[in-house]
């Protein structure tokens, strides 16, 4: 039995209803708690052990260890390579990785923003003041 | 001298710049409406405009081995002989800005210009997809050409003349649409595969043959056939809304009677799935002629 | 433009770039008039070298390179690699995340399944179908970012288990989307099944016979439309799917109304099988602990992929890199078909045998030798001297 106009309940109801488009970026809808957005690291737990580095399929994690034994150290987290996939969130045993939900807007105009480092203040300043050059973790020989 | 208003009246309003204006205004409203309907926001009103200086300002270029006199001319010709054909019809509820008898017959005319200049730029150019969007233009103007002609003379028989600013004093008493709705319809869908419209958009194809005829046109000559796709549109609608909609009297009048016509138009659009080429052939000359065959029968018997 | 111009009969390029393909590939069809009297495929154009990537990364790198092989079945690939590794590792992922599993790899055939369903819709120009399936697919892309967050390449898959588990909260909003979608199925399976138009594209075309398909090896639910009974999630059934199984959907007849038919129908039973976890969730962890280096072996995985059968091949030689690694998807399987099938049928018809396979190009793609049709010899250039050969074209066009 072939019926013609069939779509006709869905065009019709659709001239009285709102547009189903969302009229981003004058209206954001609430991310889910889950998202995968930009990574976020606390300093407290993390020993520099590197795991998240040598799991990172995009290389976007990279350790720079300044004195092995004083236990200082940096992260370098490319935001451009990130796949936002999680997997350092889950390799790193200690818990001091995790993704934002609320930071998922990322376009920036230079590449500089793209490059985030992760450290305790004071290796952070001995990193940028070009320090020890230290040992980077790479899961690459 | 009656010249000077004549050549504003033909270049300004409400023909010419006007007549391109509210065409692509009335683009708008069909995009802006199709979108609602499968509900979505659509563009904003300036996009076919913005469309066509865009085009307008880009560069042109020429395929290799096209006979340059015909690519260049035909899409002027095409938009030249849309807007002649806005000379003899009601628009804006005024009246026609030239008038004689058998006008009609020279606005259908005027109108299948684009249409032909269309079949003709793609046979021009060697590319594969524009020979087969020529073939399929011109095989669907040999479908659908004769009911719409046959469609938009029933007023004609009903109003006892060829020109069209009597027939639309005639159909101001009463609305032919409904003394012969079988015209009617064959009317709308003989516009509707005029200007190559979804569901007889076969020519233009898309997902088939890229953009049919119109495949190696851009810049320049893609701005004019695209105006004058939208002024056949505006015209259109003008057209069967002066005569079988019960006249256009009024710019108020107008504007409901065509602005209803294009919601109807695009209803069709958004319910149907494309015809193949064969099928729009099969449906019109097996349908199409029939009904406005048998419309005719009854309006000269009822008379 | 190298075909002859013999009256009415050329050749129709429809790729690697053309409106109809979503991904490159370039099919060539000669017609003569409007009808197809040949047809040719030829791939390549999306080959990205992931079987070899693959091999310089270590095992848990390669799951997420694996689950970009293709965007639509991203988790039933991130899914045959972790069930082939868990095997050769022999660990056996615990219940609960084989059924967490199983409810993203059906919620990601909902999804495939509607975007099909438009893509399809718009080959044979009924736009209208395509905006409302992909406005419906937004709710299932919806429920899994708020599942497994992300829309696409949900990242789902841990080696031995899952990333996430499924709460009472996101049961309820999965139920809740679900009701939404299977009444707009239920509308659709009616739009495609009764529309006069529609049915005028999709009616008695690109019919294969249950033969045919055995001779050309058709997989999925293309396969499934023309009688073949085979659906690997029933005939060798994998993750949780012995605990909840799904019935095979079939259709004798073989056009291109057969396949809509058959991919929408199959929609109820994952709607039937996703409630079905959602009520049953075995309760447990949610992944096994995996070592770094892989023990040796080789594991062959198939699963039932939304376009049909996935085949992986993973090789170990006791590292913490896999050997090898071999990917056959189920386009490639299906491309004969539309070859085949193409000629008889007129050119407007072409997309849709096409589209009705459901191709993805960019999983199917292998490297392709091009020999040259004089002497049969083939040049190969190496990453410079490809860069070399780019350089001086570009310097000799623009003088």
């Amino acid at each position: 039995m072939k019926k013609y106009a069939t779509m006709l309940p869905d065009i019709a109801g659709s001239l009285f209803k709102r547009p189903a488009t969302e009229a981003y970026p004058f209206v954001r809808s609430q991310a889910p708690m889950r998202l995968r957005g930009l990574l976020k690291w606390t300093p407290g737990p993390c020993t520099g052990c590197g795991l998240c580095a040598m799991d990172c399929p995009a290389d976007a994690l990279r350790v720079t260890m300044l004195d092995r034994k004083a236990k200082k150290f940096f992260l370098t987290y490319n935001v451009d390579r990130c796949l936002f996939c999680g997997q350092c969130v889950v390799s790193c045993r200690l818990g001091a990785l995790a993704m934002s939900s609320q930071e998922w807007e990322l376009a920036a105009l230079t590449r500089e923003a793209f490059t985030i480092r992760f450290g305790k203040e004071l290796d952070d300043q001995s990193g940028l003041a070009g320090g020890p050059q230290g040992e980077p973790h790479t899961d690459r020989s | 001298m009656s010249l000077l208003p004549g050549i504003g009246a033909m270049l300004i309003f409400p023909g010419g710049l006007s007549l391109l204006t509210a065409s692509l205004l009335y683009e708008w409203a069909d995009h802006k409406l199709l979108a609602l309907l499968q509900n979505r926001i659509g563009p904003r009103w300036f996009q076919p405009f913005a469309d066509s200086v865009k085009l307008l300002a880009k560069e042109e270029i020429v395929p290799k081995g096209v006979d340059r006199w015909l690519f260049f001319g035909l899409p002027l010709v095409a938009l030249a002989g849309a807007l002649t054909a806005g000379l003899y019809v009601p628009l804006a509820g005024l009246a026609p800005i030239a008038s004689f008898p058998g006008d009609l017959i020279v606005v259908l005319y005027l109108l299948s210009l684009l249409t032909l200049g269309l079949g003709l730029a793609g046979a021009n150019s060697l590319d594969r997809f524009s020979l087969i969007g020529a073939t399929r233009t011109l095989t669907q103007v040999f479908s659908y050409e004769a009911p719409f002609m046959m469609a938009l003379l029933g007023p004609a028989l009903a109003a006892g003349s060829w020109q069209i600013a009597t027939i639309s004093a005639y159909a101001s008493g009463h609305w032919l649409a409904l003394t012969q709705p079988l015209g009617f319809v064959v009317a709308l869908i003989g516009l509707m595969g005029k200007l190559e419209m979804p569901p007889f958009d076969a020519p233009e194809a898309h997902t088939e043959i890229v953009a049919g005829a119109m495949t190696e046109y851009s810049g320049r000559g893609l701005a004019l056939f695209n105006l004058g796709k939208a002024v056949e549109l505006f015209i259109g609608l003008t057209l069967i809304s002066a005569l079988y909609l019960g006249g256009v009297e009024n710019p108020l009048l107008f504007l409901a009677k065509t602005l209803g016509l294009l919601l109807a138009l695009t209803g069709v659009q958004a319910l149907l799935t494309r015809l193949r080429i064969d099928q729009t052939v099969g449906l019109w000359w097996r349908y199409g002629a029939l009904l406005v065959l048998v419309q005719w029968l009854i309006t000269i018997l009822v008379r | 433009m190298t075909e002859n111009r013999t009256p009415r009969r050329f050749t129709i390029p429809i790729g690697p770039q053309h409106p109809a393909l979503k991904e490159p590939g370039a099919f060539q069809f000669t017609v003569d008039g409007e009808v197809v009297t040949n047809a040719y495929v030829r791939l390549g154009y999306a080959h990205r070298g992931i079987e070899k990537a693959a091999e310089e990364r270590n095992w848990i790198q390669n799951l997420y390179l694996i689950e970009r092989v293709c965007g639509i079945c991203s988790h039933i690939h991130a899914l045959a690699y972790c069930l082939a590794v868990e095997q050769l590792a022999n660990v056996q992922a615990p219940p609960r995340a084989q059924a967490i599993r199983v409810l993203v790899a059906e919620l990601e055939r909902i999804h495939s399944h509607f975007l099909w369903m438009g893509v399809a819709a718009h080959e044979a120009g009924f736009e209208t179908l395509f905006m409302y399936t992909w406005r419906d697919r937004e709710t299932v892309m919806d429920l899994l970012e708020g599942l497994t967050g992300n829309r696409v390449n949900y990242s789902a898959n841990l080696l031995g288990g899952v990333k996430f588990d499924v709460d009472a909260a996101q049961a309820d909003s999965i139920r809740t989307g679900l009701e939404f979608l299977e009444g707009r199925v239920r509308h659709y399976l009616d739009v495609v099944s009764h529309d006069a138009t529609f049915l005028q594209r999709t009616r008695g075309i690109g019919v294969m016979t249950t033969a045919q398909a055995d001779v050309m090896g058709a997989v999925g639910p293309t396969a499934r439309a023309s009688n073949v009974v085979r659906d690997l999630r029933v005939h060798a059934p994998y993750a949780a799917y012995p605990d909840f199984p799904v019935s095979i959907v079939t259709d004798p007849r073989g056009d291109l109304e057969a396949r809509f038919s058959v991919r929408l129908r199959e929609l109820f039973e994952s709607f039937r099988v996703i409630r079905e976890i959602l009520d049953r969730l075995p309760a447990g962890e949610l992944a096994a602990r995996m070592p770094r280096r892989i023990p040796e072996g080789e594991a062959v995985i198939r699963l039932e992929a939304p376009r049909g059968d996935v085949f992986y091949f993973v090789k170990s030689a006791g590292g913490d890199q896999p050997e090898r690694l071999k990917i056959r998807t189920p386009t490639i399987c299906n491309l004969t078909s539309v070859v085949r099938l193409a000629v008889g049928h007129q050119l407007a018809d072409v997309p849709m045998i096409l589209a009705g396979i459901d191709p993805c190009f960019s999983c199917n793609d292998r490297m392709v030798q091009v020999r040259k049709q004089s002497d049969g010899s083939q040049e190969l250039m190496t990453w410079e001297q490809l860069r070399q050969h780019g350089i001086e074209f570009y310097r000799g066009k623009a003088q």
